[in-house]
């Protein structure tokens, strides 16, 4: 398959085997995406401690960006206060609208640089991070819209 | 020079490719690949004979229509008028003073649904449609709903996508005071048979609207055979240009119903006292329109007449099948939609794929195919998923189009499976 720096090897892996996906016993926050573009549900589940996120699971029905921009945010998140989490998502949303090649504080996440190219496609990544801030502001639903 | 025996001209073999040589844009390379483009229920790619009048009228006649009397004036009110005449011949209306130029079927119903249903409409009231109408079909009912106090009822569908036209009919009880249903279903392609529902309609006193967009380009269309009261399309899927479409509505139908929008070109005389309107269709058609849109549209009717309809519609019979076969023998496929009539349409998914995933790689492969919800939220209600892939196929799409969309489906397979 040509041309799809998209769907590179760290993609396809936390598809394939998404990390922390499932539910928590007793979340301290939750809440669920949606894109409004193609259907997609996220569901968010936090358990947090002294202001920090301490385990956070994802689960839904979802495309494989979001899946894999949902597991590896899973991994970024941990021990993160939201405020350090609002910078993250900041930082995230640049570089997925090619505004910054890349940040050594996304982790993981940079493997989603290539959607700079796929400008339709940005929402699906963006899902997650929006489900995310919304169960840390403690509301019980968010979509991609006005993200940007 | 000896006399030729009479003989049956014989029927001319379809090809494709003579008519894609038309079509510009099917020449470019996506990706760099050759395009495939299997989006035509989306929009339709447009021949060479329409981006020519569209050019033609920007630089040889521009002027705005049914007002002045130039020469230039003039002849841009006979080609915009004479696209009116077109669509009456088009779907063989009764006279060509009732087709409304619209934008297209959302402008279309919305009038219907603001000048026809919103003053007959009272609390309790019934609007019928069915559970695969496109969002244009039921949001401008809900709408007149929220405002009258009437009630949206869905007729429901078989897992194969077929309507279940007996329920339908049952539906049709007294209380309801509009029917709307799509003829051909832009995710299923199950075509609906407008021509019995229209009957029970008619015979109920019921006015039906038929919901033509995606039928216009694939099937033939007799208004009055049909029986229905309203009729809409849209000129872009028809190889026409975008903001172009069309109301055919019964004459008696159009004189009852009160302008939609106010402005110029709709009215007779307007005083601060008093303002008279037009005779329909001019009526409905408030403000300078889309002249060169449907300069456009005109000439794609005159495209597809030439080609013939029912030629049109036998070798996409034909594609369908040829490729409903191959999608078939994809391992993990599912198909939605198999009505034993329906149009060159097919919504599908594959197991542990996402629409969308699919269709970004398929367009890696310089392959064009739709993936999403298709407009149509209750339908993917019905069949439990978010969003579908969907090709849908024109006549200058080709059995080696398909072969290669089968096999780039594989790739995708083994890099997501």
């Amino acid at each position: 398959m040509p041309s799809s720096n998209l769907y590179t090897q760290a993609v396809l892996d936390h598809c394939r085997a998404p990390r922390n996906f499932g539910v928590l016993a007793s979340p301290t926050h939750v809440a669920d995406g949606a894109n409004p573009l193609c259907g997609d549900t996220l569901r968010m589940e936090l358990r947090c401690e002294d202001g920090r996120v301490a385990e956070m699971r994802f689960s839904g029905d979802a495309c494989a960006i979001a899946r894999a921009a949902a597991s590896m945010l899973s991994e970024l998140a941990i021990d993160r206060s939201d405020r350090e989490l609002a910078g993250l998502q900041q930082v995230f949303i640049a570089l997925v609208g090619g505004k910054v090649a890349g940040d050594d504080r996304l982790g993981g996440l940079n493997a989603m640089r290539e959607l700079a190219n796929h400008p339709v496609r940005q929402k699906c990544a963006l899902l997650p991070f929006a489900t995310l801030r919304a169960a840390l502001a403690g509301l019980r639903s968010a979509t991609t819209e006005g993200i940007e | 020079m000896n006399a030729v025996p009479s003989e049956k001209p014989k029927p001319e073999r379809f090809d494709p490719l003579r008519y894609r040589a038309d079509f510009p844009l099917l020449a470019r390379r996506v990706h760099d690949k050759p395009l495939i483009y299997f989006d035509n229920a989306n929009t339709a790619q447009k021949p060479r004979a329409v981006i020519d009048a569209v050019d033609r009228y920007y630089r040889e006649f521009n002027a705005n229509v049914s007002r002045a009397v130039h020469t230039l004036g003039e002849e841009a009110t006979s080609a915009y008028e004479a696209t009116r005449d077109k669509l009456a011949r088009f779907i063989n209306a009764p006279s060509r003073d009732e087709i409304v130029l619209t934008s297209g079927t959302t402008q279309a119903i919305n009038t219907v649904a603001y000048s026809f249903a919103m003053p007959r409409l009272k609390p309790g009231d019934e609007i019928l449609v069915t559970t695969m109408e496109h969002h244009a079909n039921i949001v401008p009912w809900q709408l007149m709903c929220e405002r009258t106090g009437a009630r949206l009822k869905v007729a429901p569908i078989m897992p194969s996508g077929e309507l279940i036209a007996a329920r339908f009919i049952e539906m049709l009880t007294p209380s309801v005071k509009l029917a709307a249903i799509v003829h051909v279903s832009n995710v299923l392609g199950t075509v609906n048979p407008v021509r019995d529902l229209a009957k029970a309609c008619r015979a109920r006193g019921i006015p039906l609207l038929v919901d033509g967009s995606q039928a216009a380009p694939h099937v033939p269309i007799d208004v009055q055979a049909l029986g229905c009261d309203f009729y809409a399309l849209t000129g872009h899927k028809l190889f026409g240009p975008t903001g172009t479409g069309m109301l055919w509505a019964r004459r008696e139908w159009l004189e009852a119903m009160p302008p939609f929008f106010g402005g110029g070109e709709m009215i007779k005389t307007v005083s601060f006292d008093k303002t008279t309107f037009a005779d329909p269709p001019h009526k409905f058609e408030a403000g300078t329109p889309n002249i060169a849109g449907f300069i456009g549209l005109g000439a794609a009717l005159d495209y597809v007449e030439a080609i013939g309809r029912d030629r049109i519609a036998a070798y996409e019979r034909d594609l369908l099948v040829y490729a409903t076969t191959a999608l078939k023998s994809v391992p993990g496929l599912r198909l939605f939609g198999e009505a034993p009539h329906k149009a060159a349409v097919l919504s599908f998914l594959i197991d542990g794929i996402h629409a969308h995933d699919l269709a970004t790689l398929l367009d890696h492969e310089g392959i064009a195919v739709r993936s999403g919800h298709h407009c149509a939220h209750p339908l993917m209600q019905f069949f439990g998923v978010p969003a579908t892939a969907r090709a849908s196929l024109a006549f200058y799409n080709t059995r080696d189009e398909v072969d290669r969309f089968v096999a780039a489906i594989g790739r995708v397979r083994k890099l997501l499976g």
